[in-house]
């Protein structure tokens, strides 16, 4: 407790007005503060002050005029005090550090820093608890609540201390795991983890009791005992996470497994029937490649972040983003960032659902404090990367109350040769030198890739958390895109995410043959590591390379110049066999073989599950205009404006479709963006997943997502040739058979309509088990599964500026529906907000669909549409209203019926496949020549009114656009 | 005419504002801070400094601040230096703050940061296109031009000058640009128009003989007519509004 010192800062005015407009209390004050581990001077205290913080702005407190500063903004009466837990990443202490150590250079001797936030407060204890609980996290943070004057006479005395992180007291020895053990203590191992000398258990390995047996086998065979370097990293690699077991698994009688049959089956069949250079590199890399044009590949690749995103939103979602910009970083020779992409999937965030982990303790987060957290951590992640975030999408159902589903993609892009090479090729060779570049080591996330395979539990572990440092990647990232790939000083590259260094080295030592690391070389956060926790850990921020040694010294002073850490950690040798070194010492020696392939393979049944019926309900009596304005209202209707606006989307200077649309900013299906000055090709992309319509048919939902992101592309001005798609499987109880029979179908459906549409799948993963067992409030046990979630994420080239469209009609438009109207309202936004009678489930009619969009991207290269939107959420009647808002424009809407459907059968039905599109008078003609023997019907008219109406041969329904726009733009409760 | 584009550090916008110099005819590099504190002399061969925006340094200790920090303690003098040749510089968002926090705008009384970028009323990150004009400022950068469309992009974009100071600031014309609403008045602190409520409107500031501009919004990012949002519902053109304060620079050399 002695010898420390904290430096507070408080900002005059400012910083604490959303915490203030939150809970509705003017008399909430933030307080930046830092805490050294050293004393300090009068005068080097006012000279660090001085650094780290802004005199105009900012008061420095001290003993002397701390009650009159504090005082001067009301009697507070409560302190909150949050710091970081030991260990955790502390992004802004790093910053400090380097101002103070590279301004007071060598007269400031080392020293221990963190960073604290203080809230102080007038209001009630409850009010201050719920505060603390809204603004920070106990898993990575501590919380500290104080009387105010308590706090006062602490700060006077210095009383305060810098905890750090408890250190292992005993030198690490190597340690043998006994497998020759009962069934029951063998399971133990997969679940608890191994045991500690002291009986504790490290945490869940995920192994399963035939994969623990299959290692026993494999060291029996090679008689010696397993070391618990080798368990770990056989867990890891063999993980549902990274092995996709399911998807690999022989399946009923589908012997080659759903992936290779449906996913990768449709994409050969694709590429089979293309014969052109379209696809570039596909499902083997980081991310998935095609062509851009003659010079450039665009990458792309969606990946999921789910369970730590529900322990840790913040955290879970910002190491969500900045990890798939890793994906890209390690496509190929290194592709550069050039646009994110976002989905969430999250609970009612104006529902208290009150769920536990354990019987009456450890309580899952508010759904409000999630949402808030992803939408807050991607928010951070991309903005600071310097990476324009325009696409997203969220969307909200109480079946995701036990876990979140947070989808993170990223483009890039990479010139097709490098110094005559192709990029996208690349090799470890014998002999490179292994190098890990960026952050250093420490005990976060260990144990991520294992249990994010698993449900989420109580045995759940604490420290798979991790905190993304979005400013040390930027500059890694930085270093490898402009100063080392375009000179060919590295073989390969490949991110550390999941798995860490055992996932990253492993991977890559497939190219040349084997590895030897020497696991003492890492460079730690901190000592006290032991070499398992080294050789999993999923600390953030890192690149592994391969480096021909001749290049090695160079490589290491490019990184070190840019402030960036790189470290030689062994080498790739010809060899087939991992092997990992500690201090000499061999802990671990397994074949290459056995490793990556020596896993149990799974042998999985599937069978029909019953289909829960939706309820008769009752319509209620509204008028037209009222439901549209209950519609537009809901959660999953009602625009996302506030996401765009905190998403920096102009960054790079390439947003030409932007999120927000038409004067009247109407969130948009599908964004662009122009990545090459010299180029005028764009790239747009969408995205769509329907787990509404999963339960009802989950094949049917796979093809509801496809077309979706299919048709935005379409509808944005993509061309049809070069339209590529994405696969992110989230499932839940994929070890129950009906679940399974599910999965089938969907995947069957992935292979029947992305070969219809010649899209080839570039990429996807899956997370199988996003389930939470845990207790409500009464302790009664509760088990919530999400819906089957299928995110097709979709990437297309716009061949010219001209090719893009609008969604804004002008003065004097014709109305046209493209595609056909069913009755269609089985799972529909509609039937859940007003009602349903008796409907069907949307059905995607591939060679319908097909018709549509080719005549609908003939007619706009010939100029003849004027605006269009896709038809999807809500119907017609929700795609009509979004136009005018967008356009701020009247539309009269003559309701033809066809097909004996009533009006909002026809207004609201969710059939697929649909284009609303405008065109001048003039262009109908034409119009009529092309669409010959399609289905489209024309329903009305753009006028200069302020109105959108709808007739029908009785009357006249009439809604104001500005009243439209009002519900449209409401906030969503609790958000 | 050549421009030093600065980068490192989590500064973003390097790119696409040298992209923009270079069109209307500089010549330009893009040069990381380390090597310009390595080798300082190298800013002879420029004539305009130019610092674009980005994250330095995460934000930590307030935005601009840690990057300012770093440009004080090993190139503060041939910055003062380069603002009093006849030479620009320019610093665009996070740019903008790292000026406002070295001091180098307004300048008036030519020692410590005089006034603070602090966050947006709001309380939130505003990614969003505003109208500015031009007053009465007789900054090279802003010559001709009346008003301009640009987006802003930013957490910390309100600027916070103590009263007297704001009333030099008036006497000297040292407000580079204002937010204006629709009708082109003054947006008087109305959220969008002014996205983070500056004082007196205010998006941008200038030095004394106005070489030295420091703005929030990105001109680089309104370079080009499709930049523009509904870009397709508006008369056709190869440049948007950006483009002018980069031709501006062109011109004082020309």
């Amino acid at each position: 407790m002695t010898n420390t010192i904290q430096i507070l800062s408080i900002e005059k005015t400012g910083k604490e007005s959303s915490l203030q407009k939150e809970h509705n209390n003017k008399s909430i004050k933030i307080i930046d503060g830092y805490f050294f581990s050293r004393n300090l001077d009068d005068q080097k205290f006012t000279k660090i002050s001085k650094l780290i913080s802004n005199d105009v702005s900012q008061t420095i407190l001290t003993k002397k005029n701390v009650n009159k500063v504090l005082s001067s903004y009301c009697n507070f009466n409560w302190v909150v005090e949050i710091k970081f837990l030991p260990g955790v990443t502390d992004n802004i202490a790093t910053t400090v550090k380097e101002i103070i150590k590279d301004n007071l250079k060598s007269s400031f001797k080392s020293f221990e820093l963190g960073s604290t936030k203080i809230i102080l407060i007038k209001g009630r204890k409850e009010d201050i608890t719920k505060i603390s609980k809204n603004e920070a996290n106990p898993l990575i943070q501590t919380i500290k609540i104080y009387p105010f004057k308590q706090y006062l006479n602490n700060f006077k005395k210095n009383q305060f201390k810098i905890e750090k992180v408890k250190l292992p007291k005993k030198k690490y020895s190597k340690k043998e795991i006994n497998l020759d053990i009962s069934d029951y203590n063998l399971s133990l191992i997969g679940k608890l983890g191994i045991e500690e000398n002291d009986k504790s258990r490290r945490g869940t390995l995920g192994l399963d009791l035939e994969s623990l047996k299959t290692i026993r086998n494999y060291f029996s065979t090679i008689k010696r005992k397993p070391t618990d370097v080798e368990i770990e990293t056989l867990a890891q690699t063999w993980s549902e996470h990274c092995k996709h077991k399911i998807f690999s698994a022989k399946i009923d009688d589908i012997q080659e497994g759903i992936f290779k049959k449906y996913i990768k089956g449709a994409t050969e069949k694709i590429i089979q029937l293309r014969k052109d250079n379209f696809c570039v590199s596909l499902f083997t890399d980081n991310a998935g490649g095609i062509e851009f044009n003659k010079d450039w590949i665009i990458c792309h690749k969606v990946e999921t972040h789910n369970t730590p995103s529900a322990l840790d939103p913040f955290g879970g979602a910002i190491t969500g983003i900045v990890g798939v910009n890793r994906d890209c970083l390690g496509f190929g020779k290194g592709a550069k960032p050039i646009a994110n992409t976002y989905a969430y999937y999250l609970a009612d965030p104006n529902k208290k659902y009150q769920l536990y982990r354990q019987k009456n303790k450890d309580p899952m987060l508010p759904a409000n404090f999630i949402a808030k957290g992803i939408i807050s951590g991607v928010r951070v992640g991309g903005n600071c990367s310097g990476i324009p975030t325009p696409q997203g999408n969220v969307y909200f159902d109480d079946r995701f109350a036990g876990k979140p589903l947070v989808f993170c993609g990223t483009v890039g892009i990479i010139p097709k040769k490098i110094k005559g090479k192709l990029s996208h090729k690349k090799k470890a060779n014998p002999g490179d030198i292994i190098l890990m570049a960026g952050g250093r080591v420490g005990k976060d996330g260990i144990h991520g890739a294992t249990f994010s395979s698993e449900e989420l539990d109580p045995n759940s572990p604490v420290s798979a958390v991790q905190i993304g440092d979005p400013i040390t990647q930027k500059k890694m990232s930085d270093v490898i895109i402009r100063e080392l790939r375009d000179e060919n000083l590295y073989s390969s590259i490949t991110d550390n995410g999941a798995g860490g260094l055992s996932s990253s080295i492993g991977e890559m030592a497939k190219e040349s043959g084997g590895f030897i690391v020497n696991l003492e070389k890492v460079p730690l956060k901190y000592n006290g590591l032991y070499p398992w926790e080294i050789w999993v850990s999923e600390s953030q921020e890192r690149m592994t390379l391969a480096v021909p040694p001749a290049n090695v010294k160079k490589v290491i002073k490019r990184f070190n110049a840019r402030g960036v850490e790189a470290t030689i950690i062994g080498k790739f040798i010809k060899k087939e066999k991992a092997i990992v070194k500690y201090n000499k010492t061999e802990i671990l020696n397994l074949d290459m073989e056995f490793l990556h392939e020596g896993y149990p393979k799974l042998n999985l049944k599937t069978s029909l599950p019953k289909i829960k019926k939706e309820k008769k309900k009752i319509i209620k009596k509204n008028s037209l205009i009222v439901k549209l304005h209950k519609l537009l209202s809901s959660p999953n209707i009602v625009s996302k404006e506030f996401i765009a606006t905190q998403y920096d989307h102009e960054v790079q200077a390439t947003s030409i479709i932007k999120p927000l649309q038409g004067e009247g900013r109407v969130f948009g299906n599908a964004t662009a963006i122009k990545p090459l000055f010299d180029d005028e090709k764009s790239i747009a992309l969408s995205q769509a997943a329907y787990p509404q319509y999963a339960e009802t048919n989950p094949y049917d939902m796979a093809g509801c997502s496809i077309d979706t992101a299919y048709k935005n592309l379409i509808v944005s001005g993509a061309n049809s040739k070069k339209i590529a798609i994405l696969d992110n499987f989230c499932w839940c109880s994929s070890d129950e058979p009906d679940r399974l029979y599910q999965l089938k179908e969907a995947a069957k459906a992935c292979y029947d309509y992305a070969v219809a549409y010649q899209t080839p799948f570039i990429s996807g993963k899956d997370s199988m088990f996003n389930d939470f067992k845990g207790f409500d409030k009464t302790g009664k046990s509760v088990k919530i599964s999400i819906p089957p979630t299928l995110l097709i994420s979709s990437i297309g080239v716009v061949d010219k500026i001209s090719h893009l469209t609008k969604i804004t009609p002008d003065d004097g438009d014709i109305l046209l529906v493209l595609g056909n109207t069913r009755n269609e309202l089985q799972d529909s936004v509609y039937s859940k907000i007003i009602g349903y009678e008796k409907s069907k489930n949307p059905v995607v009619n591939s060679k319908d669909a097909l018709r549509t969009y080719r005549k609908f991207e003939k007619a706009n290269k010939l100029g003849i549409i004027n605006s269009a939107i896709g038809i999807d959420l809500g119907g017609l009647g929700i795609a009509v209203t979004k136009m005018a808002i967008a356009a701020k424009k009247g539309l009269t809407i003559d309701l033809k019926l066809k097909n004996k459907i009533s009006v909002d059968q026809f207004l609201f039905s969710e059939s697929q496949s649909r284009i609303l599109v405008s065109m001048k008078k003039n262009k109908l003609a034409n119009f009529r020549k092309i669409f010959k023997g399609s289905d489209y019907t024309i329903i009305g008219r753009c006028t200069a009114s302020d109105v959108v109406e709808f007739k029908d041969n009785k009357k006249i329904m009439r809604g104001k656009i500005s009243d439209f726009a009002k519900s449209y733009k409401q906030n969503i409760k609790g958000l | 005419m050549n421009v030093l584009v600065l980068s490192g550090y989590g500064i973003n916008c390097e790119n696409e504002t040298l992209h923009a110099f270079e069109v209307v005819g500089f010549k330009g590099k893009i040069i990381h801070i380390n090597d310009l504190i390595q080798n300082p002399k190298q800013l002879n061969n420029y004539q305009v400094f130019a610092i674009p925006g980005g994250f330095s340094y995460g934000d930590d200790t307030g935005s601009g601040n840690a990057m300012a920090k770093k440009i004080m303690t090993n190139l503060y003098d041939q910055l003062i230096d380069f603002s009093l040749k006849d030479k620009l510089i320019i610093g665009i968002c996070n740019g903008c703050q790292i000026l406002i926090n070295l001091g180098l705008v307004p300048s008036l009384n030519k020692k410590d940061p005089e006034v603070a970028l602090i966050e947006n009323k709001s309380g939130s990150y505003e990614c969003r296109w505003v109208d500015v004009k031009v007053n009465n400022n007789k900054s090279p950068w802003l010559e001709n031009i009346s008003t301009l469309n640009l987006p802003v992009a930013h957490q910390e974009g309100q600027f916070m000058i103590p009263i007297n100071l704001l009333k030099s600031i008036k006497a000297n014309n040292l407000i580079g640009l204002q937010y204006i609403d629709h009708q082109k008045k003054l947006a008087k602190g109305q959220f969008p128009f002014n996205p983070n409520g500056s004082k007196d409107d205010i998006a941008a500031l200038t030095n004394q003989n106005g070489k030295v501009l420091a703005m929030m919004p990105h001109p680089e990012r309104a370079f080009y007519h499709y930049h523009i949002p509904n870009w397709q519902s508006k008369t056709l053109k190869k440049f948007g509004d950006g483009y002018k304060i980069f031709m501006n620079a062109k011109k004082f050399f020309a």
